[in-house]
């Protein structure tokens, strides 16, 4: 790499969190909100399409002098000319990406406990995700990991790591109390009307704590996070009114909700507590404890 | 000629101009595939949906919508399943949402048996919905002075009721159904009760604009043909009413000239 790896807000594409606008659009309004690195993920498409989405993004990202990382694929993060590849714990192994890619590409890989962490910083990773701090959608099935392993990742891994996995705008301070410095979200983002404003309040949050941890209490932050915190915490669960139903979640949001129906992307619409929630907020519209929450459809009727 | 410009005289609805003057109601039909039959037989423009939560441990697109998408039809949702006019309020917000445009047929029955129109509720649920920018459509009882206050809640059509939901009884009360039609300013659609083409006829005749029909059409023996019976049905009577029906008489009138005549009959002596 010819300049160190730096970046606060890692955005990611998720074109079926935004049906009827591009993807070209909806990450430009992540860029001019302050994205300053963008990843290209899409398990769908096959790679010759996939490769003509990474050339355009390309592009786009250049214009804003941001790196672009492709997910699971060097070979079309070459073709494409893009930045780096994001690798997942199933994926190619680092050294392998290496050889491929050569030494001036980023390799990012995910993680989701400590030793798998300690294991990508040896093995020259330029950064980590650390995740999924929440339940979501976008990986269902998948357990959270918390803040605590934020906190474990804060205090030991010395390459930049960013915290993923239902992060929003409501629940990002508590995952910068733990000690991330860089967030990353998909849905939160692309799936919400105004992808620019929220990069902005994101960012705002991100850069608060950065500027507060220089002033106040410089380089030790990180570890005294993490010996406040407890060992283990458990994962937040609510209990809450489904369809008339009651039923216990971990998801943050309506969209994280859905998911676990794996109602996304049908035609349902959502009511929470008496007040429809248009399609494109669920990803931001948070859960509370004791709230109600319907999904309709049309049935035949006269 | 003259015949297919009557019968295809349009009415308007919340701005839309409709040929049809047949609403389909889309419930209870055998199969998707009879339902598309009886719909492309009906020649209606105007199809109708009830609002239902989704089965959370089975979902499966079973939504009516999928099999209609390609068409161009205007999107009638209901508010069945509201007891009041809150209830009835929500569950407009909530199919507008689905995006397919601000019709809203408001339905609220106040009595689980009958399925009759509560007709409070369905006052104030018509006064709000119209406030809010729906074209809305009531399901009324068939009650000349509640039907004006509808229209003046700022309901785009009232559909009186031929006879409770479901019971094909035809229309029960034909003297207040034609006062209904004779006064109002919106289009009247009759909604509810017919049991057969007949029913449409008369519901025709008495001066409806048009005709809402579900259970008829997709319970029938033969759907896809009472739908066409139907249709059928609607332009005959819509065509009588316009043509004008002879006054009804107590007594014979021949319908040749009496004079020429060969005979007198003897039992007519001192009748005529």
């Amino acid at each position: 790499m010819s300049r160190p790896l730096d970046f606060k807000l890692y955005v990611i594409t998720g074109e079926n969190y935004h049906p009827g606008r591009s993807m070209a659009e909806v990450m430009e309004a992540a860029l001019r909100g302050g994205a300053d690195i963008v990843q290209l993920r899409d398990k769908e498409s096959p790679k010759r399409e996939l490769i003509e989405k990474a050339k355009r993004l390309k592009e786009l990202t250049a214009k804003y002098g941001v790196p672009l990382i492709v997910n699971d694929h060097p070979d079309v993060a070459l073709a494409a000319d893009a930045d780096g590849v994001h690798l997942g714990q199933d994926d190619l192994p680092i050294e392998a990406a290496r050889e491929l890619l050569g030494p001036r590409r980023i390799i990012g890989i995910s993680t989701h406990r400590i030793e798998q962490a300690r294991a990508a910083e040896r093995a020259g990773a330029d950064y980590i995700g650390v995740g999924p701090v929440y339940p979501t959608g976008t990986k269902p099935g998948r357990q959270a990991v918390t803040t605590a392993y934020v906190a474990q990742a804060a205090a030991e891994i010395r390459i930049p790591f960013v915290a993923i996995g239902g992060i929003t705008e409501s629940n990002a301070e508590e995952v910068l109390r733990a000690g991330a410095r860089r967030l990353c979200a998909v849905s939160a983002i692309v799936g919400y009307a105004d992808p620019e404003s929220v990069c902005r309040n994101l960012l705002e949050k991100i850069n608060a704590w950065s500027l507060g941890e220089q002033a106040v209490v410089p380089a030790s932050l990180p570890i005294s996070v993490a010996q406040t915190l407890p060992e283990r915490r458990d994962v937040r669960e609510i209990a809450l009114t489904v369809n008339g139903r009651s039923e216990r979640t971990q998801a943050a949001t309506l969209l994280e909700l859905a998911a676990q129906y794996k109602l996304e992307g049908r035609s349902v619409v959502a009511d929470l507590d008496g007040a429809v929630v248009p399609r494109q907020l669920w990803g931001e519209t948070p859960l509370q404890g004791g709230c109600s929450v319907e999904f309709v459809h049309f049935v035949g009727g006269g | 000629m003259e015949m297919n410009t009557i019968v295809q005289d349009g009415m308007v609805i919340g701005g839309r101009k409709l040929k049809s003057r047949f609403f389909l109601g889309t419930g209870r039909f055998p199969s998707p595939a009879v339902f598309l039959r009886a719909l492309e037989a009906s020649g209606a423009e105007v199809i109708t949906f009830a609002v239902r939560r989704i089965n959370l441990d089975n979902y499966e697109d079973d939504g009516v919508l999928q099999h209609v998408a390609d068409r161009e039809l205007i999107y009638l949702p209901n508010t069945s399943g509201a007891g009041n006019a809150d209830e009835a309020v929500r569950i407009a917000r909530l199919a507008r949402a689905a995006g397919l445009g601000n019709w809203i047929k408001v339905e609220i029955s106040g009595n689980p048996r009958t399925l009759l129109p509560d007709p409070f509720e369905t006052l104030k649920a018509t006064e709000r919905l119209a406030n809010e920018g729906f074209t809305v459509l009531s399901y009324t009882s068939d009650d000349p002075a509640l039907c004006r206050r509808l229209e003046d809640a700022g309901a785009a059509a009232v559909m009186p009721g031929g006879a409770p939901i479901g019971t094909g009884l035809g229309i029960l009360n034909p003297y207040n159904l034609s006062l209904i039609a004779e006064e109002a300013r919106v289009p009247v659609i009759v909604d509810a009760g017919l049991g057969s083409a007949g029913d449409a006829v008369q519901a025709m005749e008495l001066g409806a604009d048009g005709i809402l029909a579900n259970t008829p059409v997709s319970k029938a023996v033969d759907p896809v043909a009472m739908a066409r019976a139907m249709r059928l049905a609607i332009e005959a009577g819509r065509l009588s009413r316009l043509a004008g029906r002879i006054p009804r008489k107590r007594y014979a009138s021949a319908s040749s000239e009496p004079g020429g005549r060969l005979f007198i009959p003897e039992a007519w002596e001192g009748k005529t």
